[in-house]
């Protein structure tokens, strides 16, 4: 129940003058003061564009300008382009089974369009090769992974691109991670290379996919310390297709983690121990058929007619 | 996390961003806590400390059901920073249930004081304050406190007997040496 008259001044018989031009005179002995109101940037979205404007003009603001020109870096790209689509079943077959043999066949020399992506990376680094390269990203892969644990977010940058960045860091914010690379499961390989250029045909990037099996413990605690996710001792598997990107054409370049692929038969991951109280589906309530004839026609009042 | 003034009171929401030690496992869960406060209200601090002090170690639904029918404009106030704490817990702060907080801090404090003229008879001239409050509120995550006030605590046996010792012992014999 709300308090209904809070703050309103009540007049009883005993608190009114008879003759209320006093009252008037009573006024005019005070200074009027113009108090700042605090409390207006409350309801700021609700606004209509006309309260806006005429706030403006009150305050002397002039409106900002419809054109805005900034100039901007591109130091990466936006996505992920032809991304690698994991075989199914990947890192459950053993090698020894004819499956897994299959699989593990399955290497780089016969896809064309990667070692012709791999040749474009070679004349731009010389000493480039994949399998000395699947290790140099395990060793950014966990540099980033520590940085973000110890939230270094400096050395972070070093190692994630522009688009990771967000992802990784924004829900662990306010979150402690205790994050422990135990041991590679199997050997870090490149099953994918892909390069495009931006803007101008010499402005090249390219993007290496990396699988990753490996050992990890990983546990989140939330801002009072609790434990929200995962536990430090529990050991688990985990094989990962995870996407580098550099810009090759940038002499300064870093090879840096872009994003991570996740194939669509991956198990769903055990959820966060976390609850919400469940919203309820919003039900458009549709409006009630008029039985008068619609002011603009239908397709179906088009086709009686 | 509400608008800070360059001017007004900046440290109460920085509580909001300490960030705790994990726990041990065998270690007594630490309660969550949230604060939140209102700055630069246009209301009488010293009318706001009574609104302030009422709410003190009240669960947060008693609080608003207290609120509710209190007759002041502060009280409007302090019902509406209750609840947006109340939604800030539970949105920001891993907070599981709404109604699982109680009111741990409340109190307010003089905010901007604007000073105005009123005349006087004789060319003198009197000085009107007008004052503006912050109210702040710590909201914590379980059950409130039994006896939050030492006062309302009953005494144990402990207590009662010392208490008796010392009142025996102070007894004076008026009018001797």
């Amino acid at each position: 129940m709300p308090a209904l008259n809070a703050g309103i001044q009540v007049r009883e018989r005993h608190t009114k003058h008879w003759d209320p031009k006093f009252k008037k005179l009573r006024k005019l002995k005070v200074q009027k003061v113009k108090l700042p109101d605090f409390r207006e940037d409350d309801n700021i979205s609700e606004l209509t564009p006309d309260q806006i404007r005429s706030r403006m003009k009150e305050q002397g603001l002039l409106p900002p300008r419809s054109w805005m020109e900034r100039p901007i870096t591109i130091s990466a790209t936006g996505s992920v382009f032809e991304p690698y689509i994991p075989p199914e079943g990947d890192g459950k077959l053993s090698s020894l089974t004819l499956g897994g043999a299959k699989q593990s066949m399955e290497f780089l020399s016969k896809k064309s369009k990667s070692m012709l992506a791999v040749r474009k990376i070679r004349s731009f680094e010389d000493n480039f090769s994949p399998s000395t390269f699947a290790e140099e990203a395990q060793d950014i892969y966990i540099k980033a992974h520590k940085a973000l644990a110890e939230k270094d977010y400096d050395t972070l940058h070093q190692c994630v691109t522009e688009l990771c960045f967000p992802l990784m860091t924004d829900d662990l914010k306010m979150c402690t991670t205790r994050w422990q690379f135990l041991k590679s499961l199997e050997p870090p390989r490149v099953v994918h290379a892909r390069c495009t250029d931006v803007i101008n045909k010499e402005n090249i990037f390219s993007q290496v996919t990396v699988r990753f099996h490996t050992q990890q413990t990983l546990a989140v605690y939330d801002r009072f310390g609790r434990l929200l996710y995962g536990s430090e001792v529990v050991a688990k598997d985990v094989l990962e297709y995870v996407v580098f990107e550099k810009h090759l054409a940038n002499s300064y370049g870093l090879w840096r983690i872009h994003e991570k692929i996740i194939p669509d038969w991956m198990p769903v991951r055990e959820p966060g121990r976390k609850t919400y109280v469940q919203q309820k589906p919003v039900v458009e309530t549709e409006p009630v058929a008029d039985s008068a004839v619609p002011a603009t026609p239908t397709e179906q009042s088009a086709a009686v007619a | 996390m509400p608008y800070t003034p360059p001017n007004g009171p900046r440290k109460w929401p920085t509580y909001n961003k300490k960030i705790f030690a994990p726990q041990l496992p065998g270690e007594e869960r630490r309660p969550a806590y949230v604060c939140h406060m209102r700055t630069n209200i246009k209301y009488s601090p010293f009318k706001m400390w009574y609104v302030a002090s009422m709410i003190r170690g009240m669960s947060v639904d008693e609080a608003v059901k207290q609120l509710s029918f209190v007759n002041k404009q502060g009280a409007v106030h302090v019902k509406e920073v209750l609840l947006e704490a109340q939604k800030l817990a539970v949105e920001k702060h891993n907070v599981e249930f709404k109604s699982n907080l109680w009111v741990a801090e409340s109190f307010a404090t003089k905010g901007l004081v604007m000073k105005g003229v009123r005349r006087h008879a004789k060319g003198r001239v009197g000085l009107v304050h007008y004052f503006h409050t912050h109210y702040f509120v710590r909201l914590e995550e379980g059950s409130p406190p039994e006896h939050f006030f030492f006062e309302t605590a009953p005494k144990t046996t402990k207590t009662l007997l010392s208490e008796w010792v010392d009142e025996m012992r102070q007894r004076r014999i008026p009018g001797s040496l």
